[in-house]
């Protein structure tokens, strides 16, 4: 942890450093990034809390303030940080990230578990997308999170649902050698939302990084998600988006990363499919398409190197050569092939088999499409489950690959 | 003087007898009732003195009390009138007390002396069973069948006086026709229903053994046309359950059910429907809910979702008892309820989120409408299945599946072999029976426990889905072991606790 300023005794009042007066800070009511940044403008957190103390603070935005800094003790605030295993940078530190330096939204001050360090050294890509995703949304971000994890990226999102989700369980099953993900929450660290990725949560802090703005025990609230993906983005050398509905979420983050000047790539997806309205709607926009791990370190090795200079347009695939890297390539080896014959002999089991894709399929819709009885289906599923060809999910069933 | 003449009321699906007694003495004139009337008991007294005035008989100018014992009992509705008025001219000595010996009364007055139906006729003739009954003209021919005394009726009070002075002949109600005539509309039928294999099966088996079932699919998927049809592939009711049937329709004042007199009932209430109206109760005859109307037939709960989720939890009961229940401080009834539970939802209050990524509702919207079905109540369904909306081919094509008849048929087929094991039909298999009335073969139960290996079923499941694959087998004739392939098909059905949770993906 960095120390700002010695703790020395002053005209009567203890004087704290800067990591504590910055813990205060951030738990004040009612702060928000935006006036915790006014708040520091031009002076370290110390100065700033002295100031707040003696009441005659301009850059104060909430008059309750002095009260209650008057009744906050820094060194405890410090404490409880430090008991919950949670980081205080304040921006201007060694170990705040280089990325987010400059940046005109950088936070004030940064809140990590995990080790800060892994935060924005290196290549660095974000994964987001919607939070009510499809199996195809998902499945394409896990990929992508693994082979990039693989190759040596590091994953940002947004630890949501949906495609955040998928994202970072993918970095998290690269193995222990990967590059470690970090994931950005806009709730208190100890505020695992929503509830159910708890456990991913606990996953990305300890591989990686988490981070936040918001001080321990904050709850979800509607203005802090636009603005975490504004961090989201200045941490990162590409954003992809991977699956969006119209006016999503992800499409924030998008933005954020255009306005800095960062390439935003898409996931091609069916045009019938309304959570990929957003994502295609991206590629008419001209953000370049991706496919796989591949198109994503083109677009990474194309922004690292025009990291000073101004980013060249992207172009085809000419550019792979580039990364050094062929992920896609050895996986695509590795795993199986497109089309496999159907493991089962029996006339139903084949019609089963033909008539499922990788996108799930109900019970209902198979047996219109086979014709097969209940009895006839119900077997043939059942063969084609006994021998691992498809994923049974409730009430539907697909292929597994 | 004093004259007491037996009636009855409605509690629950019970008529409780009542004797009406009037006393005419001098004093100053005035009327009394006592004896826990209710409101509409209260009033008789006006229509009783505006019917006797009509009909030209003479209003007592003294003082008249009426106690309605057992006087503890609370008594409401208005067919207490007639027993009242008739009370009242046998004390003011209009009536000789011996015509009014062995004769019973129920009844409402008009205020031209006219006798009005009474709801319940039935229950009310079953209670004053050994008295010779009188009753309304309209609701004479209800009563038939409930009780071994006769039945008499008249449609006017002045008429009953003449019958009863012994100038007039008594008559007596028609019977009903033996074959109810033709409903007014035709009952659903199967052969409506385009496409739609595995709803159908579904339907199917739940009609064949008795299985609650849930139809999950989004809006325009025709869920509500294959529930309608159940009551058309269940097989008719027994003589003894339609005696109750009726029994039930008639203390809740329908009148018997619509069709056939042993045609399964079908209620389907509306998903703002009061707790109360969907158990039984209200003050005081405690009224037959809903789901005591769908005895012996279907209840089916369309938009479950919408239902809020304590109505639907306080299902849980009757589901596993087949009775209801309904306690209030001043009395208990205890009403049957054993149907046929057939739910229709959507995927999500959007309802398009069987179609993948096609779901717009928030997270929290989505686990909200999901929750309103808790565990305990998804546990009771034996049956459930997504259906999707036909695709166009099944819609202009030509005709539509198999109609309801031969589904009956082979649903009639299959209860026999239920008959055979002493229970009305599989879903009221006990748990230890299952073993012997319904083994695995070896393919079976390799299956079975592969399921439970990968945790995919728990215990309760099992016994549910060993139910499901003997009403398969059975389906098929086969009255041996459940073999390999009624098991499958069973798992296929089957209900699982994130069917609901899978299907906004």
């Amino acid at each position: 942890m960095t120390a700002g300023g010695e703790p020395a005794v002053g005209s009567g009042r203890p004087v704290h450093d800067d990591v504590a007066c910055a813990a205060a800070l951030v738990g004040l009511p009612g702060m928000t990034p935006v006036r915790l940044a006014r708040l520091l403008h031009g002076r370290r957190p110390a100065a700033a809390w002295a100031a707040l103390l003696s009441g005659a603070d301009p850059t104060a935005s909430d008059p309750r303030w002095t009260v209650m800094a008057a009744a906050t003790d820094p060194v405890e605030a410090a404490a409880r940080y430090r008991t919950a295993g949670v980081e205080v940078i304040v921006e201007g530190d060694d170990r705040y990230p280089d990325r987010l330096r400059g940046d005109p939204g950088a936070p004030a001050v940064l809140l990590c578990r995990g080790d800060i360090a892994v935060a924005g050294v290196g290549p660095s890509v974000a994964v987001v997308g919607t939070r009510s995703a499809t199996p195809y949304g998902e499945q394409v971000a896990a990929e992508l999170g693994r082979d990039l994890a693989a190759a040596g990226v590091s994953v940002v999102s947004g630890l949501a649902l949906g495609i955040d989700a998928a994202a970072h369980a993918g970095a998290l099953a690269a193995g222990p050698g990967a590059r470690p993900p970090v994931g950005v929450a806009a709730t208190g660290l100890d505020v695992p939302y929503p509830r159910a990725n708890a456990r991913l949560w606990d996953g990305v802090a300890r591989a990686g990084a988490v981070l936040s703005e918001a001080p321990l025990g904050s709850p979800p609230r509607r203005g802090a998600f636009p603005a975490r993906n504004r961090i989201i983005a200045a941490l990162s050398d590409v954003v992809v988006v991977v699956e969006c509905h119209l006016g999503g979420g992800a499409l924030h983050t998008a933005e954020a990363a255009a306005r800095r000047g960062i390439p935003v790539v898409a996931v091609p997806g069916s045009v019938r499919s309304p959570a990929s309205r957003g994502t295609n709607g991206l590629l008419v926009d001209g953000c370049a398409p991706v496919r796989d791990v591949h198109d994503v370190l083109v677009a990474v090795s194309l922004a690292r190197a025009g990291r000073d200079a101004p980013a060249p347009a992207l172009r085809a695939r000419t550019f792979v050569a580039a990364t050094g890297r062929d992920v896609a390539g050895a996986l695509r080896a590795a795993g199986g092939s497109g089309d496999e014959r159907c493991p089962v002999d029996d006339a139903a089991a084949r019609a089963v088999w033909s008539a499922l894709g990788p996108d799930p399929l109900t019970s209902a819709a198979l047996a219109e499409r086979t014709g097969l009885t209940i009895g006839d289906l119900a077997r043939a599923c059942r063969r084609l489950l006994g021998a691992g060809a498809v994923i049974e999910g409730p009430g539907w069933w697909r292929r597994r690959w | 003087m004093l004259a007491s003449i037996p009636s009855a009321v409605l509690h629950g699906v019970d008529g409780i007898p009542v004797s009406v007694e009037v006393h005419v003495s001098n004093g100053l004139p005035g009327f009394t009732v006592v004896g826990l009337p209710d409101a509409a008991v209260r009033e008789s007294r006006d229509r009783v003195r505006a019917a006797l005035l009509s009909t030209g008989l003479t209003w007592p100018l003294r003082r008249v009390t009426v106690n309605l014992a057992p006087s503890g009992v609370r008594k409401g509705g208005a067919g207490l009138d007639l027993p009242i008025a008739v009370g009242l001219l046998v004390a003011a000595g209009e009536l000789a007390p011996a015509s009014v010996d062995g004769l019973s009364f129920a009844g409402e007055l008009g205020l031209d002396g006219s006798l009005r139906p009474v709801p319940g006729a039935l229950v009310v003739a079953g209670a004053l069973a050994g008295t010779t009954l009188v009753l309304p003209e309209a609701s004479a021919a209800e009563a038939l069948g409930a009780t071994a005394g006769e039945v008499r009726c008249a449609s006017h009070l002045g008429e009953l006086v003449g019958q009863l002075r012994g100038r007039r002949p008594w008559r007596h109600p028609d019977p009903p026709p033996p074959v109810a005539p033709v409903a007014t509309e035709p009952a659903p039928d199967l052969a409506g229903v385009r496409g739609q294999a595995l709803g159908r099966r579904a339907l199917e088996v739940a009609a064949a053994g008795g299985h609650h079932l849930l139809l999950v699919g989004p809006p325009g998927s025709g869920k509500t046309m294959m529930a309608t049809c159940l009551p058309g592939i269940l097989p008719p009711l027994a003589p003894q359950v339609a005696l109750e049937v009726r029994r039930i329709h008639s203390a809740a004042g329908l009148g018997p059910p619509a069709g056939l007199p042993d045609r399964p009932p079908l209620r389907a209430p509306h998903p703002g429907a009061s707790a109360v109206s969907l158990l039984g109760g209200g003050a005081p005859g405690m009224r037959p809910g809903e789901i005591s109307l769908a005895h012996g037939g279907v209840l089916f709960l369309d938009e479950m979702g919408e239902f809020p989720a304590t109505v639907l939890d306080a299902l849980r009961q009757p589901l596993e008892e087949g009775r209801i229940r309904v306690s209030r401080a001043r009395a208990t009834v205890d009403l049957p309820a054993r149907f046929l539970l057939a739910g229709a939802m959507n995927p999500c209050p959007c309802g398009e989120g069987g179609t993948p990524g096609a779901c717009r509702c928030s997270e929290s919207a989505r686990s909200r409408y999901h929750r309103r079905l808790s565990g305990p109540l998804l546990d009771r369904f034996d049956i459930a299945v997504r259906v999707e909306r036909p695709e166009a081919a099944a819609l202009v094509g030509p005709a539509g599946g198999e109609p309801s008849a031969p589904v009956a048929g082979r649903v009639a087929a299959a209860r026999r072999f239920a008959a055979g094991r002493n229970v009305e039909c599989n879903a009221r298999l006990a748990a230890a029976e299952l073993d012997s009335v319904a083994p695995l073969t070896t393919g079976a139960c390799r299956i079975l426990s592969a399921e439970v290996q990968r945790g995919a079923l728990t215990g309760r499941g099992v016994v549910r889905v060993r139910r499901v694959a003997r009403t398969i087998a059975d389906l098929e004739g086969e009255e041996g072991p459940v073999r390999s392939h009624h098991m499958d098909e069973a798992l296929l059905l089957r209900c699982r606790r994130d069917l609901l949770l899978g299907a906004a993906r």
